[in-house]
């Protein structure tokens, strides 16, 4: 496989970092006659490029064996570091994802930064932003990741902070930020501890350094569990996962790529780290007890969100706890299946909802209603969004589901019971917000509402027709979303019936849905168990109060402590002996008195002391 | 050719403070930037002809001045002193040009300035220790004049305070080389005489402590580092530049070169402690810079943290901490002098430093963005986002340190974690939100204001790119400096010969 477009592979992250670089002129108010659009068109044709040059080499690597290209990085006495970027079906596979959803959602920004004065910082980030994903997609090297990682942190930072005078915007950047730092400070720990105990970094050596792994049990948990910490903040699990609620305070096109890929990108380092979870027994279940945790919770929370875009952010959540236990349970084939799935339902979902809120600029969904008839683009997209992810028949979701339980993977009932638990919840959810949105009786604000412009209009019903042509994706090219077997084969399922019970727990949930009772400009319950209830998931379990409560106000105290004792103790004993320093000299300075017994006398005294100590002291 | 580094400012310093009254303080400032400028050109003469494979002192140049205690003018650098050299007169040039273009007695101060290129040159090429002692001292002179005249509204305080710690310092360090020189009965002052002396363990231990202190307070390690953050807040912001960037590292690199080079048993012993002293003085610097309220106090305790780092891969001892201890004296000096320079330009637009009352400088039309924007990427850097050379020198410190002291360099990790956390909150009370109604209609940031910062900014990205041009000067040396009696078997690590 020497073909040019395949061996220039890793070339297709640098286009679109040159893309951010281009927008500099205008960004940086270099270039004022022209207005910001240059920037977002050079954006949109570098993000072309690199979906065009992914399609190309896409085309040529099919049905051909992984191969790596290293580049040597850093060579310090015996540490050698080299970036090794991996080209295979699934990578270039991811690639092309990134390159794709990230060139529709820069088309749709088009549309929905329309009127806002920065267009060309955005696009900066955003090139930066799609840079660091698709650099992760082909990366081979832990320490690249990781890398891209920490730089995927910097840009949602930038990003979110992207209105930076909004109150709420501050604090949701800089929780986005700290979140993820917490997880990449764990996760560079355990590469350094990795790298210590003699493994390569590259994910290929990983795989034969565990299998003559020497490393004691104890510390293989500890090393599993920092390696996981990382995936955990980026995907937004429990207990780091409030960030991605807050994040959505940032423009919607972004939020269109983080909650599909994203999220996708720290799960897709967790899959390749998988070989060295097996090291530990303990990391696995972990992975699985986190992964539990999150989807039951987030689908909790998701169900008493007023704000169309946290209704969504924390069915992701949800969705990536899954993909966590799949992990965990070693199943990585179905984990790829699921992100593949859920990327293109979530970022459909939030494109249709970014409709809404560039017509109405609300956010609030019990003061919308009957936006069926007036935007039906953005009603499609959101039904078929909504189809995708809880998995009804034709969609992806059914078909990954399907999969899970086909027989080649060893389940048990409880993660079916997670499932169904998931996805009955998920569907009464999206059941809840589209009757609240685009039923009933229109309100004030959406009487007078206008279908969106095609710069969004296009790259939704593009979306939508993706969504729905998306499960021939795993049918047709099986070596896109799995690296070792083929998923087409099905045998007799452990589980009986499974398919059957969780399209039924979906169909449950839709039902419950339509029939819950929704007050708009009254959400409240009557009854005091519903209304705690009800501050409880609207509330996320409290976890923010929690956190505030502990170790935001740990550090805070500690550091007020540490800076009073630095100033009042350590600095104070400082001040202290210079204060007895000029105190002493002022009050010996009375011994100064001109007569020349008193000197004669000091000297004497003292050459007595000394010839008494040296005559009895030096013995 | 070495002697050049110390004579061209030198001689450019007198010719300063001979200067014609005539000559405007923006012309003198020239001029100081010229003769800075031609220090840097031969440095990067020295660089291009320096041989790093090879292991020995180069441009080695000896005369010999007080022949009774064998003290000579002997000067010679190894990877470990260029990369160091570099830094010193590139900051210098930056502090030049940073300087406020109408000072009071300019001739003075750029004098002044010039001096302390001198003292800290003349420290990394001193191969005898006396000579190494005077330039030392040399440099805390004129920094005290600095602080005292052109300083803030404390300036006598903090610059007494200096003197007395700086002092203190000296004399620690001044008693471990005469005890050296004479215990060893050597009568000489020469370093790689020295290096062979071979005394017994214990006073090794003793005159090693005293170097520890002396060199400690440099650094600045808790609890000898209170002078640092008044020194910081009263200095200028060019004094600040070069007291962080260069003069902190006269510090490490003592302790590097003479505390591990001469007394490696000793060091050896004591590295557990010192390795337990560097994660106290990271986390206690991280953790007094999230309570400050004035932005050049969060600087000046995140550079307490980030030296703390240096001390931890000095303690290691490992040929790949020690690189990395080289890699992080870079990587501080380049970004606490960018961070030292953002704040100072905030200062002067704004005429306050405090968190609280600064508010939404981002601003694009009023506020400060280019000089924001360039903040949050300092910020950045100086958390260890990959990219920048911070990084490259974190990661470096940590997977050096981590086989031998895996807890401390853990500790220090949550250090690096904190950066975030204090830098966090410092830009997104200053730089974000809405602009605070005090400090509309900021005179704009012209070009003067952008370009040692985004020079520096663009030496941190290429550094953090492409570490190898950072670690390849050291990289032949460390092995002898870590091993004396292995001298033989450290081969060429290069072998690609660029």
């Amino acid at each position: 496989m020497n073909d040019v477009f395949v061996q220039t592979c890793w070339l297709v992250p640098i286009y679109s970092l040159i893309g951010s670089v281009l927008t500099l002129p205008w960004s940086l108010g270099l270039v004022r006659r022209t207005g910001p659009r240059p920037a977002a068109y050079l954006n949109l044709l570098m993000t072309l490029f690199a979906c065009l040059h992914g399609s190309i080499a896409l085309s040529r690597i099919w049905n051909h064996p992984s191969q790596q290209l290293v580049f040597d990085w850093l060579q310090a006495a015996d540490l050698t570091i080299s970036l090794s970027v991996d080209i295979s079906p699934v990578s270039v596979g991811a690639l092309e994802l990134v390159a794709g959803i990230s060139f529709l959602a820069q088309l749709y920004a088009l549309g929905y930064m329309e009127k806002d004065w920065s267009l060309a910082r955005f696009y900066g980030l955003m090139g930066f932003f799609e840079a660091a994903l698709s650099g992760l997609a082909i990366s081979d090297s832990l320490f690249l990741s990781y890398a891209l990682l920490e730089v995927l942190t910097l840009s949602t930072y930038l990003l979110v902070g992207f209105w930076y005078a909004q109150p709420l915007v501050v604090t949701a950047a800089r929780d986005a930020f700290l979140t993820k730092r917490v997880g990449d400070i764990i996760l560079l720990m355990g590469i350094v501890a990795l790298s210590a105990y003699g493994a390569g970094l590259s994910f290929s050596e990983l795989q034969s350094w565990v299998e003559t792994s020497p490393l004691p049990s104890g510390t293989a948990t500890w090393l599993g569990l920092a390696l996981i910490a990382g995936p955990l903040g980026k995907c937004a699990q429990f207990p780091l996962n409030l960030w991605l609620d807050e994040a959505m305070e940032g423009p919607n096109p972004a939020g269109i790529m983080r909650n599909s890929i994203v999220v996708s990108a720290g799960a897709y380092v967790l899959i390749k780290l998988q070989p060295v979870f097996i090291l530990s027994p303990i990391a696995e279940d972990a992975l699985i007890i986190v992964g539990t945790i999150t989807a039951i919770g987030a689908s909790l929370m998701a169900v008493a969100q007023i704000d169309i875009k946290r209704t969504l952010s924390h069915s992701t959540s949800a969705y990536l706890g899954l993909v966590f236990v799949a992990v965990g349970l070693g199943h990585v084939d179905i984990a790829f299946l699921l992100l593949f799935s859920h990327a293109i339902a979530k970022s459909l979902l939030f494109m249709s909802i970014g409709s809404i809120i560039y017509n109405i600029t609300n956010q609030n969904v019990t003061e919308m209603g009957g936006l069926w008839s007036r935007m039906p683009a953005t009603t499609t997209a959101f039904v078929v969004g909504s189809a995708g992810l809880v998995g009804v028949l034709p969609l992806g979701m059914f078909w990954t589901w399907t999969r899970w339980f086909n027989g080649n993977w060893a389940v048990s009932w409880w993660l079916l019971g997670l499932l169904m638990f998931v996805n009955a919840l998920s569907a009464l959810n999206l059941t809840r917000v589209f009757r609240l949105v685009f039923l009933g009786d229109p309100q004030p604000k959406t009487r007078r509402v206008p279908e969106v412009g095609w710069p969004m209009a296009v790259p939704m019903v593009t979306l939508t027709a993706m969504t729905l042509l998306g499960p021939w994706v795993p049918q047709k090219w099986p070596y896109w979303l799995s690296a070792t077997a083929p998923l087409g084969n099905a045998e007799l399922p452990i589980v009986r019936y499974s398919i059957a019970l969780i399209v039924a727990s979906g169909l449950l949930g839709c039902i419950v849905g339509f029939r819950l009772v929704l007050r708009r400009a009254w959400a409240r319950p009557l009854k005091v168990w519903l209304r705690f209830f009800q501050d409880l998931f609207a509330y996320d379990f409290y976890i923010e109060k929690a956190y505030n409560l502990t170790i935001v106000w740990a550090v805070a105290s500690i550091s007020k402590l540490m800076a009073w004792l630095d100033r009042y103790v350590v600095d104070g004993a400082v001040n202290l002996v210079g204060l007895v320093t000029v105190f002493s000299g002022q009050a010996l300075r009375y011994n100064v008195t001109g007569r020349g017994q008193f000197y004669v006398l000091t000297i004497a005294i003292a050459t007595g002391l000394l010839a008494l100590w040296s005559f009895f002291g030096l013995n | 050719m070495l002697s050049a580094l110390i004579l061209i400012p030198f001689i450019g310093a007198g010719l300063l403070a001979v200067l014609p009254n005539r000559f405007s303080s923006s012309q003198v400032k020239w001029v100081a930037i010229a003769i800075a400028s031609l220090a840097f050109v031969v440095n990067i003469i020295v660089g291009y002809q320096f041989d790093p494979n090879q292991i020995s002192f180069q441009f080695e140049e000896v005369i010999p001045w007080i022949d009774g205690i064998g003290f000579n003018y002997h000067l010679g650098i190894d990877g470990l002193s260029l990369s160091l050299l570099f830094l010193n007169s590139f900051l210098t040039v930056l502090a030049l040009m940073s300087s406020d273009r109408d000072l009071p007695r300019p001739r003075l101060y750029y004098a002044l300035m010039l001096l302390i290129n001198v003292g800290v040159s003349g420290a990394f090429i001193a191969q005898d220790l006396l000579l190494f002692f005077l330039f030392y001292e040399l440099e805390i002179i004129p920094l005290y004049l600095l602080i005292a005249i052109w300083g803030g509204k404390r300036r006598a305080y903090a610059a007494t305070k200096f003197l007395i710690y700086t002092a203190v310092s000296g004399i620690l360090i001044l008693a471990a080389f005469l005890g050296i020189a004479f215990l060893s009965g050597a009568n000489t002052f020469d370093y790689e005489t020295l290096r062979s002396a071979g005394l017994p363990f214990e006073i090794q231990l003793v005159l090693l402590i005293a170097l520890l202190i002396g060199f400690g307070i440099k650094i600045p390690v808790f609890p000898f580092h209170t002078w640092l953050p008044d020194a910081h807040v009263e200095a200028s912001t060019p004094v600040s530049m070069l007291l962080a960037g260069v003069l902190l590292k006269l510090g490490t690199y003592g302790l590097l070169r003479f505390g591990l080079g001469l007394f490696l048993e000793a060091w050896s012993y004591l590295a557990p402690w010192l390795a337990v002293a560097a994660a106290i003085s990271a986390l206690y610097g991280a953790s007094c810079a999230i309570a400050q309220q004035d932005m050049k106090k969060v600087v000046a305790y995140s550079s307490i943290g980030h030296m703390a780092f240096i001390l931890l891969s000095l303690a290691a001892t490992t040929r790949l901490s020690i690189i990395a201890t080289i890699c992080q004296t870079i990587a501080h000096g380049l970004i606490s002098a960018l961070l030292f320079f953002l704040v100072g330009v905030v200062y002067k637009k704004t005429g306050s430093r405090d968190v609280n009352q600064l508010r939404g400088l981002l601003n694009p039309e009023r506020g400060l963005p280019v000089t924001g924007s360039l903040t949050i990427l300092a910020a950045m850097a100086s958390a260890g986002i990959p990219g920048m050379v911070g990084f490259v020198a974190e990661f470096l410190v940590f997977r050096g340190s981590f086989p031998i002291f895996p807890i401390p360099t853990l500790f220090c990790m949550v250090g690096t974690g904190l950066t975030a956390v204090y830098f966090l909150l410092m830009i997104n009370r200053v730089f974000f939100g809405r602009l605070s109604d005090m400090v509309t209609y900021l005179p704009p940031v012209g070009w003067g204001d952008r370009v040692p910062a985004i020079a520096l900014s663009i030496i941190i990205f290429i550094l953090g790119i492409q570490p190898n041009w950072m670690v390849r000067w050291s990289e032949a040396q460390v092995g002898r400096l870590i091993a004396p009696e292995t001298v033989a078997q450290v081969t060429v690590l290069n072998p690609k010969g660029d």
